[in-house]
């Protein structure tokens, strides 16, 4: 492609010679040579330019597929060789037979997927009285918490055009694609709110007094979970739908590995404030995204599961996602001691880094408080954060019938 | 039965086939495939019977002939109907209808329906006389069976033989007939809109009443602005952002308003708590099929309603939707009744054929969140639900110290489920006009007979000691009402705009304070 751009940019440069010479005084068998020499000259460029642009399209195909780099400090390999960066608290001791959250929903009246099957399918659910709560609970809280931080609180459209999607590095329209998609248009339900938010500033240049953009978003997502089955993806596990808190970064180049270390500490905090045993993983290679420069999971002990599964991921995208969406930022000059104010003294625009992480999943949230903070009667303790958010309620108690 | 898993069968694709034209053109031109293989079964089996000199293809035929003819009188647009062929069957009350087509007729024209009354009612005599026919010929092939078990002379075994097949072979064609006939009755009975309350004003949108008024328009010293300019100047939504990522009336909420949306569903959700509603999320994504149920029409044209591709499933234009299949082809103690939701959800409408200068900013999007109350319950208590649906409205917004005015919607204004309907409508200083905030609707039993919801009424005086089927009164259907307890962006155009201040901020009215963590005001942000 380079070599074709600059034979298209020669024979630009011959044909704008041929122009320029025809203006003069010309023999009129002379202006005939050059009109012929500018008519193959034209029609050479028509098609070398064609060729420059499927030639374009080849290559962003192909290039789009390169995955980010990855941090020098990732673990290389599989699954298995993610590394455990902290570990807190340990697995809660219960003096009698517990019980996993589907069985306290039912026995609590807290959920209904039974219903949910019939109405829209499997892997949907109703959320019923304390439950309701309970979402409505962390949602605030979370929200509370992270605005104290410097986040800007946001809702966010769910139904999006498919380029946001694509642009973000998801694909919509691949085989076993995780993305909903609309009948009848280009647009697509959104599976995190990571895809509007990181489309706000899409084709933007930011002043950089305005970075660090920190946001947090809160809105419901939608998956198709297509490939996933198995015993691990019964009751609120693995679900179609569910709300999230989800923070989102924008950053200079230099700050992003910072910004990193921040957003895990602000999820390690809200975790810990729960009271939940958690363990945080650096994610090896092999289990990165297409997107993440390095990526941080917690995965947070479910006793009824009996073991541990993941309730927020922190990646941080570097300029992945920025390149795609086109947000850069003007830097401002270091020391412009110049009185001459121009396009001159300007420093040139530069990609952004961004960074996303889950504050609150509430479906899994659920699932660990159920399953830690229930008691032998089988009522369900709420954790102190919570209860100022959830009307003062202090503990889900079963009904009497 | 085969032909009965063909028809319940419908996929995605016949769907799509169906879709554009009306299902009478659609049977003789673009049939769906279902109806393909019916026809040729017909034809094929009364050939057949042809053949044996069955006594029965002249009286299938004559039944059946003019069926199609008379589809062919229907007018080609769109009817109002479902576009295709329904999936499920409303239990309709046929013998009702008939026996008070006036009322319906009259109903129907006050509605300003499409529905076809004559045609239902033909269809279904058609379909009485047909279902007469084939229990006549059952009764007969039984008894040609009971003959065949005792001693018989051959000849006479055989001759049995005969008439037994013969039997058989006109059965088969009559109750094919039967499932046509049944089918399009329902295709055409399920467009009849519910009736009216004897109390609803006749005609169109400006015949409605006014039952209530509250308040009065806020008095302003000072040049007020919309609730668009006062979003802008105090940082509270990005629609142009929105435009870009996801289309034009879709928006970003931020900052304060983020806090004024959590603050409305929390406080909403804790009022209609205490006033014993359980609280409820629901999926947003729901078969086509539960939406037809409700009474919307998820294919139509100029339809509210998105669907998602490669699927039979579409996003929920309101909560009603969903908690309506809750308790889908169930029967309730009557212990449970009444049963009361409040549902908190997105909603998504396509707001396809909406347009102009009404439909800026935040009076009409394609997304929002919404509180629902639903309620089942007793048919006798119905209108009691209604009118406390609309005075647990009226009391949440009196209590946000809103203006507005509570209209009893005229039969013109009617959507076919709703027996009666009341909309309350709130003074919208930047709009200057009325808009409107919420609706509850009695739906009586016309969702219940779609969604086949019934409950079964407990003996009133039961002294009797046998315990048994015969003793439990047969079901009944439920009735159901729908009432918006919080419409977001309307009562976020509503709060702006009311209780802007001189300076540029808005007050927050006093009940929702504690849901927005104390905050009083939102404020100019210096920058």
């Amino acid at each position: 492609m380079s070599n074709l751009q600059k034979e298209v940019e020669r024979l630009r440069g011959e044909r704008n010679v041929v122009a320029n010479k025809m203006k003069g005084k010309l023999e009129p068998s002379e202006r005939q040579r050059l009109i012929e020499e500018g008519k193959n000259l034209k029609e050479g460029l028509a098609t070398l330019e064609e060729d420059l642009l499927k030639l374009t399209d080849e290559l962003q195909q192909e290039a789009q597929g390169i995955p980010n780099m990855t941090h020098p400090d990732v673990p290389i390999g599989g699954e298995d060789c993610s590394v455990i960066r902290k570990k807190v608290g340990s697995p809660p001791q219960f003096g009698f037979q517990i019980k996993d959250h589907l069985q306290l929903g039912k026995e609590l009246d807290l959920f209904d997927f039974d219903a949910a099957a019939e109405v829209s399918g499997s892997k949907f659910y109703y959320l019923k009285n304390e439950a309701v709560m309970l979402e409505m609970g962390l949602i605030n809280w979370t929200l509370s918490e992270v605005m104290k931080k410097g986040f800007i609180p946001l809702t966010t459209p769910e139904i999006v055009r498919s380029s946001v999607v694509e642009k973000c590095g998801f694909q919509p329209r691949g085989a076993n694609t995780q993305v909903y998609s609309i009948e009848g248009s280009d647009q697509c339900l959104i599976g995190t709110a990571e895809i509007p938010v990181g489309g706000i500033h899409m084709d933007s240049i930011l002043a950089e007094s305005l970075l660090p953009l920190k946001y947090a978003a809160f809105s419901h997502c939608f998956r198709t979970e297509a490939g996933a089955a198995g015993a691990a993806t019964r009751g609120l596990y693995r679900v179609h739908q569910f709300s999230k808190v989800e923070m989102f970064v924008l950053c200079r180049p230099e700050e992003s590995d910072l910004y990193h270390e921040e957003l895990i500490k602000i999820e390690e905090d809200l975790f810990s404030s729960l009271g939940l045993h958690y363990k945080t993983l650096d994610m090896a290679s092999g289990d990165l995204g297409a997107p993440a420069y390095r990526k941080f999971d917690v995965e947070a002990w479910m006793p009824g599961l009996e073991r541990f599964g993941e309730i927020s991921s922190a990646s941080n995208c570097t300029d992945y996602q920025s390149r795609r969406l086109g947000i850069r930022y003007r830097p401002s000059e270091p020391s412009s001691a110049s009185p001459k104010k121009g396009k001159a003294n300007l420093a040139p625009p530069r990609f952004v880094h961004t960074l996303n992480a889950t504050a609150c999943a509430v479906p899994r949230m659920i699932v660990c408080l159920l399953e830690n903070y229930q008691q032998e009667d089988g009522s369900v303790t709420i954790p102190e954060p919570l209860r100022p958010f959830m009307g003062g309620l202090e503990i889900i108690a079963p009904k009497s019938r | 039965m085969g032909l009965q898993s063909c028809i319940g069968g419908t996929t995605l694709q016949t769907l799509k086939l169906a879709s554009i034209p009306t299902l009478s053109s659609s049977r003789l031109v673009s049939r769906p495939v279902q109806l393909k293989a019916l026809t040729l079964d017909f034809f094929l089996l009364s050939r057949h019977g042809r053949s044996r000199r069955s006594p029965f293809p002249l009286l299938a035929r004559a039944l059946s002939a003019p069926a199609i003819a008379f589809q062919t009188e229907t007018p080609p647009e769109e009817k109002g109907n479902a576009v295709v062929k329904p999936q499920w069957k409303a239990a309709i009350d046929f013998k009702w209808i008939r026996e008070n087509k006036e009322a319906v007729a009259v109903n129907i024209r006050n509605r300003n329906s499409n529905a076809n009354l004559e045609a239902v009612i033909e269809l279904y005599d058609k379909m009485s006389n047909l279902q007469k026919e084939v229990e006549r010929l059952r009764g007969e092939r039984n008894v040609v069976a009971n003959k065949m078990k005792g001693k018989l002379e051959p000849s006479e075994r055989q001759r049995l033989i005969e008439e037994g097949k013969n039997l058989k072979e006109g059965l088969a064609t009559l109750e094919e007939d039967l499932l046509k006939l049944t089918d399009e009755l329902q295709q055409e009975a399920q467009g009849i809109p519910n009736m009216t309350h004897p109390d609803v004003p006749i005609g169109g949108e400006d015949c409605s009443v006014i039952r209530k008024k509250v308040g009065s328009p806020p008095q302003f010293g000072f040049q007020i602005k919309d609730h668009l300019q006062l979003g802008k100047e105090l940082d509270l939504f990005d629609f142009d952002a929105a435009a870009e990522v996801s289309g034009s009336k879709f928006y970003y909420l931020k900052n304060e308003a983020v806090m004024l949306e959590m603050g409305l569903i929390n406080w909403t959700l804790s009022e209609v708590m205490k006033k014993g509603f359980i609280p409820l999320t629901t999926p947003e994504i729901v078969r086509s099929s539960v939406v037809e149920k409700c009474g919307f029409q998820p294919r139509g044209a100029n339809t509210q309603v998105y669907s998602i591709e490669g699927s039979d499933q579409c996003l929920i234009g309101t909560a009603e939707i969903p908690v309506g299949g809750i308790h889908m082809d169930s029967i309730l103690a009557e212990s449970l009744l009444p049963l009361k939701y409040a549902a908190f959800s997105h909603c998504f409408r396509t707001e396809a054929g909406a347009a102009g200068a009404a439909t800026r900013g935040l009076y009409r999007v394609h997304q929002f969140s919404k509180v629902e109350m639903f309620v089942l319950c007793r048919p006798e208590e119905s209108d009691l639900y209604h009118e406390e649906l609309i005075k647990i409205e009226e009391d949440l917004f009196s209590s946000l110290g809103l203006h507005y005015k509570t209209l009893d919607m005229a039969s013109g204004d009617l959507g076919a489920p709703a027996y009666r309907k009341f909309d309350v409508e709130a003074w919208m200083p930047g709009l200057e006009r009325f808009g409107e905030i919420s609706s509850a609707s009695n739906c009586t039993d016309y969702q219940s007979r779609r969604l086949g919801i019934r409950y079964r009424p407990s003996e009133p005086s039961s002294a009797s000691p046998k315990k048994g089927k015969a003793n439990l009164a047969p079901p009944r259907f439920v009735h159901t009402l729908n009432a918006t307890a919080c419409a977001v962006p309307r009562m976020i155009v509503c709060l702006l705009e009311n209780y802007q201040q001189e300076d540029g901020s808005v007050t927050i009215p006093e009940p929702l304070r504690p849901f927005m963590g104390g905050l009083e005001i939102i404020a100019p942000k210096s920058r």
